[in-house]
């Protein structure tokens, strides 16, 4: 078994970014759209924890415990919004709301 | 000379009436109200105390001059030849009273590469300054005094006399001012409140339009006396009138001085330039027709800013920047040409005039046209001669009739009213004693003093000028005795009340106008004359028959020699004699009051001299008789027969007319310059709304059309949409950055 390398750690956060991306541009649900931009976010989570340990300083682990904490309170603030915007169209469809264009 | 006190805190003459002004001003409105006129009472009478003392010391100082010069006479006999050049060298009345540096720019080394431009807030007492105080601090005292009576109970009392202060404040600093800019600070300050007055009636169409037309054409004027100020500092390097330093550096010294040719040249356009501001001031030809249109503010406004002082600036700063003009003989002739001609033409339009007040606009205009001819002549001392006596029986009639205007309850139209001896028996006596020195009665007014020796300058120039003069004489003669018999004499008519009496525009306050219509109804007769109004009339025909007397025909001490001892008319005649200005003719120094020189000249050619008197003295019976003659011609036309003048009038029309419509100069001026200047106006209007909107119009229409296309194409409200264009953009970029 050979070592894990810095490269393998980028993969992964790269593949994590795209499928997120991905999701984010062909789903229509408000919930899973959510979730797709969760997956971009620990994409780019993993890409700090691998530079932090691949330069052997903890500069980018802490920024990663600080953007999770971010993370965790802008999900609860997103999600009650979800709630807020499904309660007044009865639908989680993000295009019930293209009328906001202006 | 800088010893007198009154030089000293020469300062108080000006700051006394402003700080009146601002106190009757700021306070009047709420806590002074109908007693406003005590500040400007204290300011103005207390500036005035300061002035006439100002005179009688330095009266004092050039009599002790004089016994100086006496004494050494027995010298001076040897070296005669000099005598006059060093009576001219020093001018002994005159003192620089600088205060600070108000206005300083350039390279104070005064090098050639950068001129050094200095304007000082400073007076320059002279002679001629001396006398325009009293005339303007004098006058304007007792004309301030009349006022309260005659604007009593008025709207906005209060804002009569601030500006009625401030006027006085920038009368003063033009007649003191040491420097052009000085003078042009006063210029304009006389000329805003010539424009705050006309309007005073503010509510009143016609007085708003007046007010406007006196300062738009007045700005005419001005522009080329800041040009002339311009190119007489680009010329010869300062604006001080006078130096008072050996070095002969003020602008009245260096223009007699050797000049270079751009000097030179400058002075050929330099008194042209000046002549135009002095012409738009003093309401001469092309620029007159502000000041008829002006009487539309308060009787008192007419008397003493338009009638004695202001308009006067003119011949007073011709007067002051004497060297400048007197050597340019182009300038001399167009000053006296149009000073005839205004004289001519305004002494013919006030013969069909009928508002009392439009009678004597047209006087006064025409006098002003026989002081620019003094000028013009080279007889300034004529000309301020005039411009005091003039002063005091034009204020004088004025004031008479604002007396007749308060009585007929507003009513100015000598058809309306007649006969009024009755009820204004004092006023009758003043406004005869007015109309008197108006017309030049002989011997016993001065208005025939000072209008002879205009004459007997203008025949020393050219006998055709003198004769046309003459008969600007009899036409003066004529009117002002045809408005006297015409309101005094003859059946008494009174006007019947008219109804809209209590209007505001009317020149006269509710309770006179009420006071008016209870006499007609009840028949009694009540008191139009209080003494607060008669007694100012009493001091100023006082002024009018003695001013005369100041300059008496060959007296050594007269106003002529007096004002002989000014720099700026002790230069001018030096200036005006030297060989290549005199073309061969004789320069008589008189004029200049150069009493001195005249000693010389007697001595040197006898018979010049006794054929001058006896001339002198002939005109003065001439123009005695032609004054007579048109008393007499008013008389036959507006006494005895009142039919006559209708008759004349009616026989041709087309002289009636022209006279009656002021020779269309308004007319001409409306559809000449102001109504292709109209039209422009609304060319460039239209240029603005189409082209200049239109362009501004487009470019705000670029990003709302491109806005549009976005909202139809891009933004459609598609979340996907946005985060697909965002990953574009974002592609886009690591694409530039990286490749």
């Amino acid at each position: 078994m050979t070592q894990l390398a810095l490269q393998h750690y980028l993969a992964v956060g790269a593949i994590l970014f795209a499928i997120g991306l991905i999701g984010f541009m062909t789903r229509r649900n408000l919930i899973v759209m959510f979730l797709c931009t969760e997956l971009m976010f620990q994409g780019v989570a993993i890409n700090l924890i691998a530079f932090g340990r691949f330069w052997g300083n903890l500069a980018g682990q802490a920024f990663v415990i600080f953007v999770l904490v971010i993370a965790a309170a802008e999900a609860s603030l997103a999600l009650g919004l979800v709630v807020l915007l499904f309660r007044q169209r009865n639908t989680l469809d993000a295009d019930a709301w293209r009328d906001l264009k202006g | 000379m800088q010893d007198l006190w009154q030089i000293q805190y020469s300062y108080l003459i000006p700051l006394l009436p402003l700080l009146g002004a601002c106190i009757a001003g700021f306070f009047g409105a709420r806590w002074l109200k109908g007693q406003s006129h005590w500040p400007i009472w204290i300011g103005v009478g207390a500036s005035a105390v300061i002035s006439i003392s100002l005179l009688f010391s330095m009266l004092g100082l050039w009599k002790v001059a004089g016994h100086e010069k006496g004494a050494s006479a027995g010298h001076a006999a040897a070296q005669r030849s000099v005598a006059a050049e060093a009576a001219s060298e020093e001018p002994p009345l005159a003192y620089n009273k600088i205060f600070f540096h108000w206005i300083t720019a350039g390279d104070p080394s005064g090098t050639n590469s950068s001129k050094f431009f200095n304007a000082d807030a400073g007076f320059l007492f002279d002679p001629l300054t001396a006398v325009m105080l009293c005339v303007v601090t004098g006058i304007g005292f007792v004309i301030t005094v009349f006022s309260a009576g005659y604007m009593k109970g008025e709207e906005g009392y209060f804002r009569f006399f601030a500006y009625l202060g401030l006027f006085i404040f920038a009368m003063t600093c033009l007649v003191m001012g040491n420097n052009l800019v000085m003078l042009y600070l006063g210029w304009e300050g006389v000329g805003l409140c010539s424009y705050l007055l006309i309007g005073y009636y503010y509510e009143k169409p016609s007085a708003r339009e007046a007010a406007k037309k006196a300062f738009l054409v007045n700005r005419v004027g001005d522009f080329n006396f800041g040009l002339g100020i311009m190119l007489s500092f680009l010329a010869f390097g300062t604006i001080t009138f006078f130096s008072g330093t050996p070095q002969h550096t003020g602008l009245l010294e260096v223009a007699q001085a050797p000049l270079t040719a751009f000097q030179q040249h400058a002075l050929r356009w330099i008194p042209f330039l000046l002549m135009f501001g002095a012409f738009g001031k003093s309401a001469q030809f092309p620029l007159h027709v502000w000041l008829p249109d002006a009487m539309e503010g308060p009787t008192p406004v007419s008397a003493l800013i338009h009638a004695a002082t202001m308009v006067t600036a003119g011949v007073y700063m011709i007067a002051r920047c004497g060297t400048l003009f007197v050597g340019n003989a182009a300038a001399m002739n167009t000053i006296a040409a149009i000073g005839c001609f205004t004289a001519l033409m305004a002494g013919t339009i006030a013969l069909r005039q009928f508002d009392l007040k439009k009678v004597f606009a047209y006087s006064t205009v025409s006098q002003l046209g026989f002081m620019f001819v003094a000028v013009g002549c080279l007889a300034p001392v004529a000309g301020v001669f005039h411009l005091v006596t003039h002063a005091f029986f034009k204020a004088l009639l004025f004031l008479s009739c604002g007396v007749v205007m308060h009585a007929m309850a507003g009513e100015l139209d000598m058809r309306k009213f007649s006969g009024l001896k009755r009820v204004l028996p004092k006023t009758r006596i003043l406004m005869l004693i007015g109309c008197a020195a108006l017309a030049g009665f002989p011997l016993i007014t001065s208005g025939f003093y000072s209008k002879d020796e205009i004459v007997a300058a203008a025949w020393e120039k050219s006998r055709f000028l003198a004769a046309l003069m003459l008969f600007a004489a009899f036409l003066t003669a004529y009117y002002s005795f045809r408005l006297y018999f015409r309101v005094f004499e003859g059946p008494e008519i009174l006007p019947s009340p008219p109804e809209n009496a209590h209007g505001p525009g009317h020149g006269h306050g509710q309770a006179d106008g009420h006071d008016a219509e209870s006499a007609h109804a009840t028949g009694h007769h009540h008191n139009h004359e209080p003494w607060i109004m008669i007694g100012p009339l009493v001091v100023l025909a006082i002024g009018a028959i003695f001013a005369g007397f100041l300059n008496f025909p060959e007296r050594a001490r007269s106003l002529g020699g007096f004002l002989g001892q000014s720099p700026s008319f002790a230069q001018s005649f030096n200036v005006a004699t030297r060989p290549n200005v005199a073309n061969g003719r004789v320069i008589p120094p008189l004029p200049f009051g150069q009493i001195a020189a005249q000693e010389e000249l007697e001595l040197a050619d006898k018979d010049f001299a006794t054929s001058q008197h006896s001339l002198h003295r002939m005109l003065m019976i001439v123009s005695g008789l032609i004054s007579l003659l048109g008393i007499y011609f008013a008389y036959l036309m507006h006494l005895k027969d009142r039919t006559a003048a209708e008759r004349l009038a009616n026989d041709f029309p087309a002289v009636t007319s022209a006279l009656e419509h002021k020779y269309w100069i308004d007319e001409i001026y409306q559809n000449g310059i102001v109504e292709p200047l109209r039209a422009l106006g609304r060319g460039f209007f239209a240029m603005d709304r189409i082209v200049v909107d239109g362009i501004v119009w487009l470019i705000s229409f670029v990003p709302q059309a491109s806005g549009f296309a976005l909202k139809l194409t891009t933004q459609r409200g598609y979340l996907q949409g946005y985060a697909v264009t965002m990953l574009f953009g974002i592609a886009v970029i690591l694409l530039v950055v990286f490749l």
